[in-house]
């Protein structure tokens, strides 16, 4: 019986985490999103894979964040998977989230879906560059046959 | 020489735990602890740049005390694994933080893996 | 080391008086500092016997000081024994207690320690069963425990690990540490009277190996701190001791002579 039985079937829990774009804040973003997957019973490869997906997003991003921005994380749990939505607001205007890295390869292995995202800045007064940003799936266990 | 009496603090975030041995004249080995990520990566290369340099016929590192293995983790790993050239080096390790990336990105076949230290250093292997 | 040892012949009559002294009796304090300081030797002796396990001599010479001060405050002449089969034994109790402390706040409670070991062996047997990972619940199903131990269990694995957790579970899966069995070549050097057998070997060195192994043994210096003195890498430091202890164990035995 998994901790999440008690929310209304069909709607995700939501868990947003937004820290400074820094690395040393990537274990807590990492420690949440193994601890959202545990409670959603997922098997322990899908945790490790998940955890470890998470921080190659979040390490990927910070890379390219403006400086002292924030990092922000959203996770929406599913019953039986969980998508995670990372961005954060690029340092120039031409960064983009790079797809022949090592990383990027791994992230592809560790997920069942992963892609890079880019938003041209909008008019806000907020912040210059464009917002990019990862989004990426992971299935609980075996992928559903 | 490494003392089990005597309680060794454990690493922090952004520290890494490396402690090198010369258990006997054949083996080297590196010991790991704590959690390889951005923040760590680069004194996990440091440490194996200066076990590559070890003459020793076999050099072994001790991944048991690792937590968490990220991709550049794993990047310094693979790269160490082709400069060791013709002396394979051994790995160490059972958590599934370790095993599992490296057995879905296939580099486990670039190392000899085994499950404890005495198995590693074994004089029959 | 008797009563009757000339070095500490002079103190046993005023041991005798300090023990029939009221306990508020002025000349305590100067007549204990003098028992203290008179006996002094034997708690450094003692403290030395523990070194090498990583606590400096230091700190274990100040710990042996106040078993001595301790043996003196309560030792009775009338019982018979004499004061250093009955001060040794607090001394060395004193330092004991000492580890004991130290070892403490670096322990994992049992109870986490357990958990480990019981969901490492659940995850086992799951996994063969399934054909894949376990999940927490099924975990927790097998061990018969509530979900929300497995999930804290789980977390302390991924969390830092203590280096008493560490060495607890590899002696729990039976393999020897290499530290044990490197420190059982120290014990064996420590064993024989190591000053006479290593002047000869000592000599054989180049100035900067002799230094390392002085600086080890006698200065009773970690391999990072010698690497530090001495201007090179642990490892080499680590090497270079190894090679040593290695001839001296071939000098100090023909039999075991290896190669």
């Amino acid at each position: 019986m998994s901790d999440w039985d008690s929310h209304p079937p069909g709607e995700p829990s939501v868990v947003e985490v937004r820290t400074s774009a820094t690395a040393a804040l990537i274990p807590t973003i990492r420690a949440v999103a193994s601890d959202l997957a545990a409670r959603a019973d997922f098997d322990l490869d899908a945790i490790s894979d998940l955890r470890m997906a998470v921080d190659e997003a979040c390490a990927t991003l910070v890379d390219v964040a403006a400086p002292a921005s924030m990092l922000q994380c959203t996770f929406r749990v599913h019953a039986e998977h969980i998508e995670v939505h990372a961005h954060v607001h690029a340092g120039s205007a031409d960064a983009t989230v790079s797809t022949d890295t090592f990383g990027w390869r791994v992230l592809q292995t560790l997920a069942d879906h992963v892609e890079a995202l880019r938003q041209d800045s909008a008019d806000s007064a907020d912040h210059v560059g464009p917002t990019v940003g990862i989004r990426l799936d992971k299935h609980a266990g075996m992928p559903p046959r | 020489m490494l003392d089990p009496t005597k309680p060794r603090p454990s690493p922090g975030p952004g520290d890494l735990g490396v402690t090198f041995e010369q258990p006997d004249a054949r083996h080297a080995l590196l010991v790991v602890e704590g959690e390889i990520d951005t923040l760590t990566a680069g004194s996990l290369e440091r440490a194996l740049t200066e076990l590559l340099e070890d003459p020793s016929e076999v050099l072994v590192i001790d991944l048991t005390a690792v937590t968490f293995l990220a991709s550049s983790g794993l990047a310094v790993l693979i790269r160490a694994a082709h400069q060791a050239g013709e002396r394979r080096l051994r790995l160490v390790s059972t958590a599934r933080a370790v095993r599992r990336p490296m057995e879905i990105t296939g580099s486990d076949q670039l190392f000899d893996l085994y499950p404890d230290r005495a198995a590693a250093l074994s004089p029959e292997v | 080391m008797t009563a009757a040892d000339p070095e500490y012949g002079h103190l046993a009559p005023l041991l005798t008086e300090y023990a029939s002294l009221a306990p508020d009796d002025p000349r305590r304090d100067a007549m204990r500092d003098e028992l203290v300081t008179g006996y002094l030797p034997v708690a450094q002796h003692i403290a030395r016997r523990f070194a090498g396990r990583g606590e400096p001599l230091d700190d274990l010479v100040q710990v042996a000081t106040v078993g001595l001060i301790n043996a003196v405050d309560r030792f009775s002449p009338e019982r018979g024994a004499d004061f250093f089969s009955f001060a040794v034994p607090t001394i060395s109790g004193e330092i004991r207690r000492h580890f004991r402390d130290l070892g403490w706040s670096m322990r994992v409670p049992r109870r986490l320690k357990d958990l480990h070991v019981a969901i490492n062996g659940a995850v086992s047997s799951l996994s063969q069963g399934l054909g894949r990972a376990p999940k927490p619940t099924e975990i927790a199903e097998h061990l018969g425990v509530p979900l929300s131990e497995v999930l804290e269990g789980l977390e302390a694995s991924e969390a830092y690990r203590s280096s008493s957790l560490d060495e607890m579970l590899s002696s729990e899966q039976g393999s020897a540490t290499v530290g044990e069995l490197v420190g059982a070549a120290d014990a064996e050097l420590d064993r024989v009277d190591s000053r006479q057998a290593l002047r000869p070997i000592l000599a054989e060195l180049d100035e900067r190996e002799r230094t390392i192994v002085l600086l080890r043994f006698f200065g009773n210096m970690t391999q990072t701190q010698i690497a530090e003195k001495v201007g090179i890498s642990q490892m080499h430091v680590s090497r270079l001791l190894a090679q040593t202890l290695d001839r001296l164990r071939n000098r100090m035995d023909p039999d075991t002579r290896v190669g």
